[in-house]
């Protein structure tokens, strides 16, 4: 209740903190500036209330508000109960009205000591208004008779919540939406001092305060991304950090954006070319955020991903097209109306010249931007153009992106080495011979263990260049002053990351393996003994496995349980990490001895009292094993064990009683078959006991015909089967996304620097 | 005209053209049995899976087999390459990808899952007490 008033409430203050912010724009008038800035710290303060509300209601569990049901549960442990805050949609425009409020203060100090805070505050305003209507269509405060009006009565509190999906139920739930986020809301930044510099007829100069929040957008998406492919590939087992998919492409587009505005307004600051450039492509990095949004949160994607899109309602559908509407016509119609008095500043350089360098990497950049994009959207693009939705296979994102990684390779060589303005060309090709001639030497090498194609190779050359460029190029700025070094260690990183990429795909082995337990199996040079599983964490299992190399033993245990919550099993990976590769062994099932012959078993349904005969021998349902302290454990949650009684009677012998058992724990069952002799095996499939009429108790039973089964097979253990696969120098791609965040953190550090320090001179 | 436009030009029409090319080349359509079965392509084969057939994994052979019916109820055997998708056991609707063999079953490469009851709560849910 209180929740929804203050959404509506942060709605109006921004609104009005909006207007403030444009009159002063306008007018000239601080008495509206000081306004402006106090509504803008009311829609904050609103704002923080809100979010504090909404985790208060998660950690006390008001399971009446259909949020708080529908993501959260009693039994989470604390911060994956925090961090259910954003699990579902609401939640996460939730937390991204939080991340753009908190940005909002500093950047309204920022823009105040810049002259930019009216129009910058009054563009960075409506963002933060439009989230704010986000969240009054899509509320996180609806409770849950308000959802289901008629259906659910009035004040019903449900005992518990349906929990957050397990996939979900990791370290990484926790920090990585939450950088994604922030790089989300900083992207804001450069869109608003794009049309700030527009409103304010200021073509050249915003760039400078622009910069360092640029690199910072980009440093966090950057790491948001890193961190979403270490999950994919550490815990959900997908195989490898990088999909493709919708999702990660969609924070892929603004970051590539960013980087290539990056380098034009590196341009811009030497020879002030690239102004309609270099706003747009500000504007873009925004754009792209909003588009990214659409694409995830609308449903229009549809089957064509492996994350589930639900559609948020049409009023929430609508809403978001509308956001990119305005957000797009706001700037660029600014911007054609302001195309004819901007000033053209005609390229000064030559083609050989750092200002063409930047400029093609910007421009390859865009291309990648674009053609991933265009895949993203493929469902939609065929939707209009055929009235059929189709989607790309994932091989159209690496054929196109892979000759643009080449050029980006090659282009972040040429571009250290080049000078400003024009290079003198003897003296550069004389550069240029190092660099090149190790490149090839390196492209040899790595190619006489085979490269797939005449494409990667050249990949690999543009790597090498890349980095071998910028180590020379690297050093000699340390070694002068390290400050500006963060370009060539950035470059650096990327070379790195680019080789990983190669190694760990190029390279990759795999092999599905079946191990059967207690024997040792060779595979991709390693021996793997598969030696049985331990319960961990109440219901999920550990299936250990050592893997021995050269002497060498590790012990890996990847993870896999049955969910209650997703019905369906859950499998997480485990990895050797060794310096120059990973080991990566992934769960595929297991095959428990027996169950192969289940399938050709029998079944056996009795009622209480009842006999029937299964080959030569009677069998009997007695009755159901459940003490009075079975029923005592059970109440309180904790493990318990039915079981059926059986008798069994043979012609010419004595009847046997015996006992299969049903285990039921914390939700998950198990069984502990009863064996007759040698010959059956019992476990129970079903059971009905009934209360009223004892007698009218009827159980299911399984029946395993151990005779008939061969004996090599009853004489095995369970069989593991798992997908290993070697991943040669995945460390090189961590290690190259550090380097290149390294470099951004001293690129931020020089550039806020200078901004504050051109802001002290005017 | 300015030799920098038309160089710039051709490699705006170059990459169109790439992109464009790749586009067709890897896009693959959605479609039922019938389709999957006519269409020499790969194809996206959307249906749900048959719950009153076995769905299996081999370890032998490492592939999971499955019994999928379109909308029309029409019914085809998948055999994945690999095993069972995470959800695939809540899933409503699949989506395998791959292609029909003469041998007569969909060979599929990737399966996706769509499992949206479980995302879009329901108010028996509400009410169900734990």
């Amino acid at each position: 209740m209180i929740g929804g008033i203050l959404v509506k409430l942060a709605f109006l203050t921004c609104l009005l903190s909006v207007a403030c912010f444009y009159q002063t724009h306008r007018s000239g008038n601080t008495r509206y500036l000081k306004l402006g800035r106090a509504f803008f710290h009311a829609t904050v303060i609103s704002v923080l209330v809100i979010a504090a509300t909404l985790l208060y209601l998660i950690l006390t569990h008001q399971f009446q508000y259909t949020y708080v049901w529908s993501y959260s549960s009693r039994e989470l442990s604390l911060p994956l109960l925090i961090s259910t805050f954003y699990a579902g949609q609401e939640g996460s425009f939730m937390l991204w009205t939080l991340y753009t409020s908190l940005i909002g203060i500093f950047l309204m100090q920022y823009s105040s000591k810049k002259g930019y805070e009216p129009q910058v505050m009054s563009v960075y305003g409506l963002i933060e208004l439009m989230l704010l209507l986000m969240l009054i269509v899509k509320n996180p405060f609806t409770f849950v008779w308000e959802t289901w009006p008629g259906q659910v009565e009035a004040g019903f509190v449900p005992q518990n919540g349906r929990g957050l999906n397990p996939l979900l139920q990791n370290y990484w739930m926790v920090i990585h939406p939450q950088v994604l986020f922030t790089g989300f809301a900083s992207m804001g930044v450069p869109y608003a001092y794009a049309v700030a510099a527009m409103m304010k007829r200021d073509y050249s100069n915003w760039i400078r305060p622009a910069t360092p929040w640029i690199v910072y957008g980009a440093t966090v998406l950057g790491t948001g991304i890193m961190m979403g492919g270490f999950w994919a590939y550490e815990t959900l087992g997908w195989g490898g950090y990088w999909g493709w998919d919708p999702v990660e492409n969609s924070s892929l587009v603004p970051w590539l954006f960013a980087i290539g505005s990056i380098h034009t307004i590196l341009s811009q600051r030497k020879s002030g070319a690239f102004v309609r450039t270099n706003l747009m492509l500000a504007m873009l990095c925004f754009i792209t955020v909003l588009y990214s949004t659409f694409l995830t949160r609308s449903g229009v994607l549809g089957d064509t991903s492996v994350h589930s899109f639900v559609d948020p309602g049409m009023w929430a559908y609508w809403l978001l097209i509308g956001i990119i509407i305005l957000f797009v016509g706001l700037g660029f119609g600014l911007l054609v109306k302001r195309l004819r008095e901007m000033p053209k500043v005609p390229p000064q350089h030559s083609y050989l010249s750092r200002e063409f360098a930047l400029f093609l990497g910007s421009a390859t950049l865009v291309c990648a931007a674009i053609f991933v994009t265009v895949g993203t959207s493929s469902p939609i693009i065929t939707e209009i153009i055929q009235g059929k939705t189709t989607a790309v296979d994932i091989s159209y994102y690496v054929t196109t992106t892979l000759p643009l990684g080449i050029a980006i390779g090659l282009l972040t060589g040429l571009g250290q080495l080049l000078w400003w303005t024009r290079s003198d060309k003897r003296g550069f090709l004389r550069t240029l011979i190092w660099p090149v001639g190790l490149a090839l030497f390196a492209t040899a090498v790595i190619g006489f263990f085979g490269i797939e194609s005449m494409v990667v190779a050249l990949f690999v050359f543009g790597a090498c260049f890349a980095l071998l460029a910028n180590i020379q190029v690297g050093w000699r700025i340390i070694k002068g002053n390290p400050k500006y070094a963060g370009g060539a260690i950035a470059h650096v990183g990327l070379a790195v990351m680019f080789l990983g990429f190669v190694g760990s795909g190029n390279y990759n082995d795999k092999q599905t393996i079946s191990l059967v337990e207690g024997k040792s199996v060779d595979a991709l040079g390693y021996t793997l003994t598969y030696v049985g599983y331990r319960p961990i964490d109440q219901e999920k299992y550990a299936f250990q496995v050592n893997v021995e190399k050269d002497g060498r033993n590790y012990h890996v245990a990847p993870i896999m349980y049955y969910s209650s919550y997703t019905e369906g099993l859950m499998r997480n990976p485990d990895i050797v990490n060794l310096i120059t590769k990973d080991f990566y062994l992934a769960p595929l099932s297991l095959e428990q001895n027996g169950s192969k012959n289940r399938t050709s078993a029998q079944r056996l349904l009795l009622k209480k009292g009842e006999s029937k005969t299964i080959a030569d021998v009677e069998v009997t349902f007695v009755d159901f094993d459940f003490p009075v302290m079975e029923k005592a454990a059970m109440l309180e949650g904790k493990e318990v064990r039915i079981g059926a009684k059986l008798r069994i009677a043979e012609a010419g012998s004595k009847p046997v009683l015996i006992t299969p058992f049903k285990i039921i724990d914390g939700g998950v069952s198990r069984d502990e078959m009863a064996a007759f002799e040698d010959r059956f095996e019992f476990t129970i499939v079903n059971m009905n006991p009934d209360r009223e009429d004892r007698d009218n108790s009827r159980v299911e039973l399984s029946v395993n015909d151990l005779s008939s089964t061969t004996q090599g097979q009853s004489g095995e253990g369970d069989v593991l089967v798992v997908e290993a696969s070697v991943k040669p120098f995945i460390n090189m791609v961590w290690s190259g996304v550090i380097i290149l965040l390294v470099g951004f953190i001293v690129t931020i550090v020089r550039r806020t620097k200078e901004a504050a320090l051109r802001n002290r001179n005017l | 005209m300015n030799p920098k436009v038309i160089v710039g030009s051709i490699i705006v029409i170059v990459f169109i053209i790439f992109g464009s090319y790749s586009f067709l080349e890897s896009n693959v359509e959605y479609t039922d049995v019938s389709g999957a079965m006519r269409s020499q392509k790969k194809v996206q084969l959307k249906g749900s899976w048959n719950r009153d057939k076995e769905a299996s994994f081999d370890p032998r052979t490492s592939q999971f087999t499955f019994y999928l019916i379109d909308e029309s109820g029409k019914e085809c055997k998948v055999v994945l390459e690999g095993a069972a998708p995470n959800n695939f056991e809540m899933a409503t609707s699949v989506v395998a990808k791959g292609r029909f063999l003469e041998e007569g079953y969909f060979h599929a490469t990737e399966v996706l899952t769509k499992c949206p009851s479980k995302y879009e709560a329901d108010p028996e849910d509400v009410k169900r007490k734990v």
